[in-house]
């Protein structure tokens, strides 16, 4: 074999990837969501000082947010399924080693797209709720902006499931 | 079942690249999407009647997003060694692949955001402005294009 990366990384067991990118999809995802739900509720709260009409409304922001967890989590549970126990003389095969790259990838995916969509769905929500406060026919409007946010999460998720678990190769996993 | 041909680890550069893709042009659409709106929602206190027509550069920042999908899945759905042998060269050219259309993606990402936020509060105070905040969002779709035809190229040659 030669001497490249590929030498450091057979010696990695493929457990490690796929264990890290399930913990990956899952822990970023809610870190994206928590950051969005902060930023959002913080402007919410304050603004609704003022105009207390709008935190009904406001919470689809919140939803939205949340949603992108929730993505997380299911992605998760299942690249976790994916996941079992082979004898040890095939922990270093080449079906085990592309089987645990691929959940790590997905993982990555998964987890760094909701990160992303959660802190833009934020801000937007934020302005959002401030804008309605002062103008309430800008709600809907800024909302439709929100949606175009939130589909970021979506594409991550898309790719995540769509392209890395359709093969058979990952039935025959780590 | 046909056997695994090529190389072990090549499939963990391909898969990095799918991903850089698909998470590099997410982190542009994000900052874009996000910019834009926030001077829309500014913008939209003054004057409501404009907003419809300043979401454009919210468009062009979710376009980005679509970008780094397809690449993505492109590069997923090449790595498939029991069909086709995937060899370093292979795993190689997927991640710089994806990485040229992530990067390019996220540039373009933070110029649509940057120029959008600017151009939606001028237009409120000055209508003319409208095409040339439109052409300067456009001029930074090419910078992705050249990134998503790398892609291709590099593809061909597999």
């Amino acid at each position: 074999m030669s001497s490249s990366w590929s030498r450091a990384l057979t010696q990695i067991s493929p457990y490690t990837f796929a264990s890290i990118g399930i913990a990956i999809s899952i822990g970023v995802s809610v870190l994206g969501a928590a950051w969005g739900i902060y930023i959002t509720g913080s402007s919410l709260i304050g603004a609704a000082i003022k105009a207390p009409r709008i935190t009904s409304k406001n919470l689809i922001s919140v939803i939205f947010c949340e949603a992108v967890a929730i993505y997380g989590v299911i992605v998760a549970i299942i690249l976790q399924t994916k996941l079992e126990s082979v004898p040890s003389s095939k922990i270093y095969d080449p079906e085990s080693l592309r089987a645990g790259y691929a959940i790590f990838a997905s993982g990555i995916i998964v987890g760094f797209a909701n990160l992303m969509c959660g802190l833009c769905v934020g801000i937007i929500g934020s302005s959002c709720a401030l804008s309605d406060a002062q103008n309430s026919t800008l709600f809907v409007k800024i909302l439709v902006i929100e949606i175009f946010g939130s589909a970021l999460g979506l594409f991550g998720v898309i790719v995540a499931c769509a392209a890395h678990l359709d093969h058979n190769q990952i039935i025959s996993c780590c | 079942m046909s056997t695994f041909s090529g190389d072990e680890t090549a499939p963990f550069f391909g898969f990095l690249g799918a991903a850089a893709a698909l998470v590099f042009s997410c982190m542009g659409a994000a900052y874009g999407t996000a910019k834009s709106g926030v001077g829309v929602a500014s913008m939209g206190v003054m004057r409501p009647e404009l907003v419809m027509k300043s979401i454009v550069p919210v468009v062009m920042a979710g376009v980005l997003g679509i970008y780094g999908l397809i690449i993505a899945v492109i590069i997923s759905t090449g790595i498939n060694p029991k069909a086709k042998s995937y060899y370093l060269f292979d795993g190689y050219a997927h991640l710089s692949s994806g990485l040229a259309c992530g990067l390019a993606g996220l540039s373009a990402g933070m110029a649509i955001g940057i120029v959008g936020d600017a151009g939606v509060r001028a237009n409120a105070q000055q209508p003319k402005l409208f095409l040339v905040n439109l052409g300067q969002t456009k001029i930074r779709w090419p910078r992705d294009f050249a990134g998503n035809n790398s892609v291709i190229l590099l593809q061909e040659q597999l």
